[in-house]
């Protein structure tokens, strides 16, 4: 079985009491305790002049219907006022600010849980890394 | 006050070809080097019996300012059962709903939320009726 292991280590010293979370997990297909078997990565850059683009990886389609996967990616930018701001279908996730990462899991089950980027603001261009780790979709017959 | 994250992505997947993701973030106020100065600490909940979609991270009930931009989410299935996991949306209680994915037991996930209105809470659902706990924290400005 191939392991998949995704850590975390997260610091704040906001409170007088500090937060530290450690967090592992072994990445599995959906419900069973097999590992994930496809990645996908690469590089893209987005700028605000595109406007908002359906991200190229990892396309939902039903043929994603209760498979598991998990989602990486990082604002390369270097200027700290440059963003890509993320979007599950209709609904804002968040920004994306220089430097920054998020590390989610995507039920891509259908055109309503496409990721939609967008570089903001004017004049902003955002080089980005993607992994994309999932279990194999459903196939289907050949044409 | 910095709160730092790093993650470390390692696999097996492939023989032939290496495979390894390590990164750092500084959390920061949006469109600044200015580091975030707000969080709710980390916080538990359980669930057991029917299953339901709750909310788990409101917006109206968070001191986050809204769509300021700068405010992350963590969270965490803490139970070791890989076959029950909790689906994470972001949606309004009465209408807009969409999944972002599912926690598995261990998985965990940290992303950016803008946190706008009603329409960006977060809510969850246990796959089971059984006990499940979930831990969750949001760093904000």
């Amino acid at each position: 079985m191939a392991t998949t292991t995704a850590t975390l280590n997260l610091s704040s010293d906001m409170l007088s009491s500090p937060i530290s979370i450690s967090a592992s997990s072994i990445l599995m297909k959906a419900g069973i305790t097999e590992g994930l078997e496809l990645i996908e990565m690469g590089r893209g850059t987005i700028a605000e002049s595109d406007g908002s683009k359906t991200a190229e990886f990892g396309l939902p389609t039903a043929l994603g219907v209760d498979k598991a996967a998990k989602l990486f990616l990082v604002n390369k930018a270097t200027d700290p006022t440059y963003y890509i701001d993320i979007d599950l279908h209709d609904t804002n996730v968040g920004r994306l600010y220089a430097g920054d990462w998020m590390f989610i899991p995507w039920g891509m089950n259908d055109t309503a849980s496409e990721l939609v980027i967008e570089a903001e603001p004017s004049g902003a261009t955002c080089p980005y890394e993607f992994v994309l780790l999932q279990e194999p979709q459903t196939l289907e017959g050949h044409s | 006050m910095a709160t730092t994250a790093s993650i470390s992505i390692s696999s097996d997947i492939t023989d032939n070809i290496p495979f390894s993701v390590n990164a750092n973030m500084t959390m920061y106020q949006a469109g600044t080097t200015l580091d975030l100065e707000e969080t709710t600490g980390l916080a538990q909940r359980t669930f057991s019996g029917t299953p339901s979609q709750v909310v788990l991270i409101d917006v109206s009930a968070t001191a986050v300012t809204p769509a300021a931009g700068g405010h992350k989410v963590y969270i965490r299935n803490t139970g070791t059962d890989k076959t029950k996991g909790f689906k994470v949306f972001l949606a309004d209680a009465a209408d807009d709903v969409e999944e972002i994915g599912t926690l598995y037991g261990q998985d965990w996930m940290l992303m950016p939320w803008l946190a706008t209105d009603a329409n960006e809470d977060i809510m969850v659902l246990p796959s089971s009726s059984e006990k499940m706990t979930i831990e969750y924290a949001v760093f904000h400005q």
